[in-house]
């Protein structure tokens, strides 16, 4: 009970940092705004009303990955250049319970994004959303977006020992983007890659997007998602207690 | 002379200060995995669409990933030294400030091409696209002037960073403007038209076309003229750049922003 | 005071830790190993305010990772209130609070209060009590009525004062103070000795690292003095005082004095340290003494051309306690 309040209490205060500059949100609503637009041109030039739908939905879902990718990674450093991460680490809630909020707090804002990415396609693409079952389309985009959380906290604990983390986060953007199928499908992707579309969370979490508006079942996509999910928080549960172990053999904790 | 050694010493060595953090740990994934996953995500757009060919894509955006080295490196050549408050100390000295900002655009320019570069050619190696052998030197130039052209709005962004102080974000938006403005991924004919036309004011979107047509073999006399367009953008771009400069800092030294971090 | 029966609060025991750094270019590291602490060994009874004190880069911050958890020692063992600092990690966690100086490690865009919460929360300070807890701390640093304000808008003395009440949330019995004075103003550095003071009243074991002397003096039961990251004496301010310096000290103010004067003043019979210290444009030659000596006709005559101005004699302070310690004068 007392573990429920601190995460809850340590996710509105985290999303209050996150909210402070209107700016970060904005480019983080933006980015994959701008790019789920540049993809749906494309898509528009033959104007297939199935690809249209097919790609908008997904458009509607990078902003999910985007909140992960570029802050998870970032999210120690910026503690560590506050100097907080130190503070956090000595404090006797153990680091994984520190940092989900933290990721949760992003993914909320990932969340924000595919409201506004789904009122843009309307806008400018004169796209309605034609969704079949809506609680199974908002329950999926609320899975897509705590899979994600979970991926993100997988993320920044794994680089929890490397400073240039922020770097590697943005090169997984445009990769995540691809290998989720958000606006390409898997079926177009080499043969390789699918084990990697398969272990991404919102993979599952996008098909069952499109399951519901499509009038399908979700719960096949849904139950997958939170799998490979859970799998993330386990193993990043894991990773954390050994990579702060040895954080602290190697004194890399406070690196600024 | 000292105008020349200010344009070619001065440039490199502050680059080269204020890149130091460029370790291969931020330079593998930001030269090399940028551009080419960018080139692989809308490639397999192009192809899920049914729309242009893979040379299409990969020219495109080698292109406009190019545009942010050439953007962020000038802005932070001019904003990075806001941070490590050496701004005021080079604005005080007497150096002349034409050469003085365009020697360090021409690193910058540099990097931006070896990005675009390669870009194109993992892309036309992963994709296994087909740029005839003849036409590679061209595409050289044409990337070159494209880069350029880049620098040119860097250095109004440079500018705009000495009142402004999110460069970043800025810079984030502007390459989000030309990745949708400036045909990377739709020619121009197929974007709406009032997207078309403030691509045409912009930097790359007569490189970018006529890199697609010398990519499929077109000869210079067919390019030449929107590579004259593009060049032509570009100087404009740095002309406004150094004007916005001499202002800004006219009005940062009467509003004091200069330091303000 | 000593620590008599009963288990010592903290206790090390020849506490070593090395670092490996890496320098030069990506292609051609160099690697080095640095000792940062060679054997570390004190005790600090319950209630005890004990001062660490050494020069920067003596290995104090170094030591104080490794009782809090931070860092692991690369060997040695130390525990905190029985338990063990490596294995027993939570349970020292949950006793102890740290504060760091500077004006570091807050979250500049939330307001002192919810910097406070947050905390209170990784701490597992129960719910139902938080809010008095917190009220009386902000209360006891006089940051009540600023708690709502953004962080970023404070001073440097008001953050190091809400660092405080940010180690205290939990009512921790053992406190660890890394130089928690460092850049406050003088009047902000002396409320932050009163709220020390006031730490030890209650009760609280404190481990204070300083480079201050009269804050060390003021406030510590005990000192130990690291010097390249061992400790080199240990005892009340008052044993460190009689220990090194018996003999008067003499203050000479110069113009300027040159380094062969310096040395031609050590060889002087009787003369245990001597120390030159910037004052304004007066240089000033600090010299220690044996017991019973009569140094200064010497001294003086061996000044040369040197100008000299005031000539005085003053009783050894703590600060030249440490000087001969940390310089090796006199081991």
């Amino acid at each position: 009970m007392s573990r429920l309040r601190q995460l809850w209490v340590c996710y509105r205060l985290q999303l209050k940092v996150m909210m402070f500059s209107p700016f970060e949100g904005f480019l983080q609503v933006f980015f994959p705004l701008m790019f789920a637009t540049a993809a749906l041109l494309v898509y528009r030039v033959n104007n297939d009303p199935d690809a249209m739908l097919f790609a908008g939905i997904g458009a509607a879902a990078m902003g999910i990955f985007t909140s992960q990718t570029t802050t998870a990674a970032t999210l120690v450093q910026r503690e560590r250049r506050a100097g907080t991460l130190e503070l956090v680490l000595a404090a006797p809630t153990p680091f994984a319970f520190v940092v989900l909020p933290s990721t949760f707090a992003m993914a909320t804002l990932g969340l924000y994004s595919v409201v506004a990415v789904i009122l843009w396609d309307w806008w400018l693409f004169d796209l309605p959303l034609q969704v079949e079952n809506w609680p199974g389309f908002v329950l999926s985009i609320l899975m897509a977006t705590f899979t994600i959380a979970l991926f993100g906290f997988l993320l920044s604990v794994t680089v929890v020992r490397y400073r240039t983390a922020w770097a590697l986060g943005s090169a997984l953007e445009y990769p995540g983007w691809l290998l989720c199928g958000f606006v390409v499908p898997l079926s177009f992707l080499p043969g390789w890659a699918l084990p990697l579309s398969w272990a991404l969370a919102p993979t599952w979490g996008v098909a069952a997007m499109r399951a519901s508006a499509a009038g399908e079942s979700p719960w096949f996509d849904l139950a997958v998602c939170l799998g490979v999910g859970l799998a993330y928080a386990v193993l990043a549960a894991w990773l954390g207690v050994r990579l702060i172990d040895s954080a602290r053999r190697n004194a890399t904790l406070a690196l600024t | 002379m000292t105008s020349v050694r200010i344009f070619f010493i001065g440039g490199l060595m502050s680059f080269r200060a204020l890149f130091n953090w460029m370790n291969p740990w931020i330079f593998v994934p930001t030269t090399l995995l940028g551009p080419i996953t960018q080139i692989l995500l809308f490639a397999y757009v192009g192809r899920a669409a049914g729309v242009g060919d893979d040379e299409f894509f990969i020219i495109g955006n080698a292109l406009n990933y190019a545009a942010i080295p050439g953007m962020f490196a000038m802005t932070f050549t001019i904003g990075g030294e806001r941070f490590a408050q050496t701004l005021g100390l080079v604005l005080v000295s007497p150096a002349r400030r034409i050469p003085l900002f365009l020697g360090r655009a021409l690193p910058v320019i540099v990097n931006g091409w070896g990005t675009a570069m390669i870009g194109i050619v993992s892309g036309v190696w992963l994709l296994d696209a087909h740029i005839p052998a003849g036409s590679w030197p061209l595409v050289c130039l044409v990337v070159a002037v494209g880069c350029m052209a880049t620098a040119g709005i860097g250095l109004v962004m440079g500018a705009v960073n000495l009142v402004y102080r999110d460069g970043a974000t800025l810079g984030n938006v502007v390459f989000l403007v030309l990745l949708i403005f400036t045909g990377t991924n739709v020619a121009l004919d197929d974007l709406p038209h009032w997207m078309a036309a403030i691509g045409r004011f912009l930097p790359l979107s007569h490189a970018i076309e006529a890199s697609r047509m010398v990519a499929d073999g077109a000869s210079w006399g067919a390019v030449q003229g929107l590579v004259g367009r593009e060049l032509l953008i570009g100087v404009v771009y740095v002309a406004v750049g150094l004007v916005a400069i001499r202002w800004f800092e006219h009005l940062s030294r009467t509003g004091a922003t200069l330091d303000r971090i | 005071m000593s620590a008599t029966g009963g288990t010592a609060a903290v206790e090390a025991r020849d506490l070593r830790r090395t670092f490996k750094t890496k320098q030069g270019s990506v292609l051609r590291p160099t690697r080095t190993t640095v000792e940062a602490v060679k054997g570390v060994s004190f005790e600090i009874a319950p209630g005890e305010l004990f001062g660490l004190l050494g020069p920067n880069g003596a290995g104090k911050t170094t030591t104080i990772k490794m009782l809090i958890t931070l860092l692991i020692p690369t060997s040695g063992s130390a525990t905190v209130l029985g338990h063990d600092v490596v294995t027993d990690v939570r349970e020292v966690r949950r006793r102890i609070g740290y504060v760091f100086g500077g004006d570091r490690g807050l979250y500049e865009r939330l307001s002192g209060l919810d910097n406070l919460r947050y905390f209170s929360e990784l701490y597992g300070v129960a719910p139902r009590d938080q809010k008095a807890r917190i009220g009386s701390l902000l209360e006891l640093v006089g940051l009540t009525g600023r708690e709502g304000e953004r962080v970023e808008g404070y001073s440097r003395g008001m953050r190091q004062r809400l660092h405080i009440a940010r180690g205290l949330l939990h009512d921790p019995d053992v406190l660890f103070l890394d130089e928690p004075s460092i850049g406050i103003d003088p009047v902000g550095a002396r409320e932050l000795r009163a709220t020390i003071a006031g730490l030890r009243e209650q009760g609280k074991t404190v481990l204070l690292t300083t480079h201050y002397m009269f804050e060390a003096d003021e406030l510590c039961d005990r000192i130990a003095v690291i010097r390249a990251g061992e400790i080199v004496a240990e005892g009340t301010p008052a044993e460190l005082k009689r220990l090194v310096t018996s003999g008067r000290v003499l203050e000479v103010e110069t113009y300027g004095v040159a380094g062969e004067v310096v040395d031609s003043v050590r060889d002087v019979a009787g003369v245990r340290t001597v120390a030159v210290e910037d004052r304004g444009p007066l240089q000033v030659l600090v010299v220690g003494s044996e017991p019973d000596t009569e140094v200064t006709q010497s001294v003086l005559a061996r000044m040369g051309d040197t100008r000299v101005g005031r000539v005085s004699h003053r009783d050894p302070s703590l600060e030249d306690a440490y000087v001969e310690l940390v310089t090796g004068a006199g081991a």
